[in-house]
């Protein structure tokens, strides 16, 4: 929880694993990187099982490089795909038993600011819509209405993948699924408008198929939940095997589902405007001039 | 045998845009070295990839034919490549540990 918590300790930089050496030497901690540099850095996602070309698993790879503070972090998950690969990482994971991650992430938010005071340790969960949405709705909703200072990513695969294709709750109408034969009968639940509902300071939705946005989303995210409140992404990451998706097609089929029903929303408070423009400087969210004396609104 | 992802130097080292690194979904997989294409008389340096973190699900081709219109990845099988670039061999420029901060707390 420090620069320091990635070094070598002494003695032993010899017999470290080639990959622990190029994370020390070359990893992002203590350093501003940004999308645009992956490739050039060693990230601290390592390899882990989840399928090829999933989408989810960009999503994540891309939110662990937007994090603002890499070392200030701790990610919180739960059952589903998305653990498999959030647990691989340099980032400390709390695994919170099925629909408990957001009432782990409350008491560890705030422990967190008990013990470190006003240095920023920034919690973030990231669980799949069956996690957010299902399961663990209850204990999403009420953070949300106690204002807890963390940000809640919701991995939304439309299903529930790791289980061999169970309908959740965020599964569209009429999806046929293998364990939801007859198609799901029922509407897609509306996250977004509750979390606007329950008083989050900030919400969005996103596709992985724009990555400089999701760094966007994810950074402003972390930030406002520091000291503004509960703040919510969306991010739509589809599963290739239960919708049957060719891998090489994974993007494109991103790409269709946000021209069609997950277009970029983005719903910023304006405490979390202020918040953003005052203490980062975020230019978009400054107060517009006032208008010159003697204009007439409306009338050009 | 398997499939794997391989970048053709000299298309990449032309266009350099650098897509694919930020499309692949697995992390440390796909890299960039600016010696690469240099090396070679190129004007930019060259993505390649560390094949034995390569699933072979091929975004990066359709991002590659797609999105930046550059046909430089192809799917090759592994035993038909001929400099592969394992992640032992993996080295990370000077560049990408500079940028170091002032104080850490910030955006």
């Amino acid at each position: 929880m420090s620069l320091d918590y990635v070094k070598f300790s002494n003695g032993f930089e010899k017999f470290m694993p080639k990959e622990y050496r190029d994370l020390v030497e070359h990893g992002p901690f203590g350093k501003k990187v940004t999308v645009s540099q992956v490739g050039s850095f060693k990230e601290v996602l390592e390899e882990h099982p989840m399928c090829a070309g999933c989408a989810m698993t960009l999503f994540i790879r891309l939110a662990m490089v937007a994090f603002p503070n890499p070392e200030d972090t701790i990610t919180v998950g739960t059952a589903g795909c998305g653990r498999l690969a959030i647990s691989q990482a340099a980032i400390p994971f709390v695994y919170g038993n099925y629909g408990d991650q957001n009432g782990v992430a409350s008491g560890l938010s705030r422990g967190l600011r008990l013990r470190f005071g006003d240095k920023p340790k920034d919690v973030v969960v990231m669980a799949g819509d069956g996690g957010t949405a299902d399961i663990g709705f209850q204990q999403v909703l009420h953070s949300w209405f106690r204002k807890e200072r963390f940000t809640t990513i919701m991995l939304d695969n439309e299903v529930y993948g790791n289980t061999g294709g169970q309908e959740s709750g965020m599964t569209n109408r009429g999806a046929v699924l293998k364990m939801a034969p007859l198609g799901k009968k029922f509407e897609k639940m509306d996250m977004l408008q509750m979390a606007k509902v329950a008083g989050c300071a900030y919400v969005a939705t996103v596709v992985p198929n724009n990555p400089r946005r999701v760094e966007s989303v994810i950074k402003k995210a972390v930030l406002i939940a520091r000291e503004v409140g509960s703040t919510y992404i969306q991010a739509y990451t589809s599963c290739n095997i239960e919708y049957a998706i060719p891998t090489d097609k994974v993007m494109e089929d991103a790409k269709t589902v946000e021209n069609d029903r997950y277009q970029f929303t983005e719903y910023v408070s304006d405490e979390a405007k202020q918040y953003l423009s005052e203490r980062y400087g975020y230019k978009e969210y400054l107060p517009k001039p006032a208008a010159p004396a003697g204009a007439i609104p409306g009338k050009a | 045998m398997y499939l794997v992802a391989d970048i053709s130097i000299e298309i990449c080292a032309a266009k350099s845009c650098k897509l694919c690194t930020q499309y692949c979904p697995e992390a440390n997989t796909i890299l960039y070295s600016d010696e690469m294409g240099k090396d070679q008389g190129f004007k930019y340096g060259s993505a390649y990839v560390a094949v034995d973190r390569c699933k072979g699900c091929a975004q990066c081709v359709w991002v590659c034919d797609n999105m930046a219109k550059n046909n430089a990845i192809k799917m090759i099988m592994i035993d038909q490549l001929p400099k592969a670039a394992l992640t032992d061999n993996v080295t990370y420029g000077e560049k990408s540990t500079t940028a170091v901060l002032a104080s850490p707390v910030v955006g």
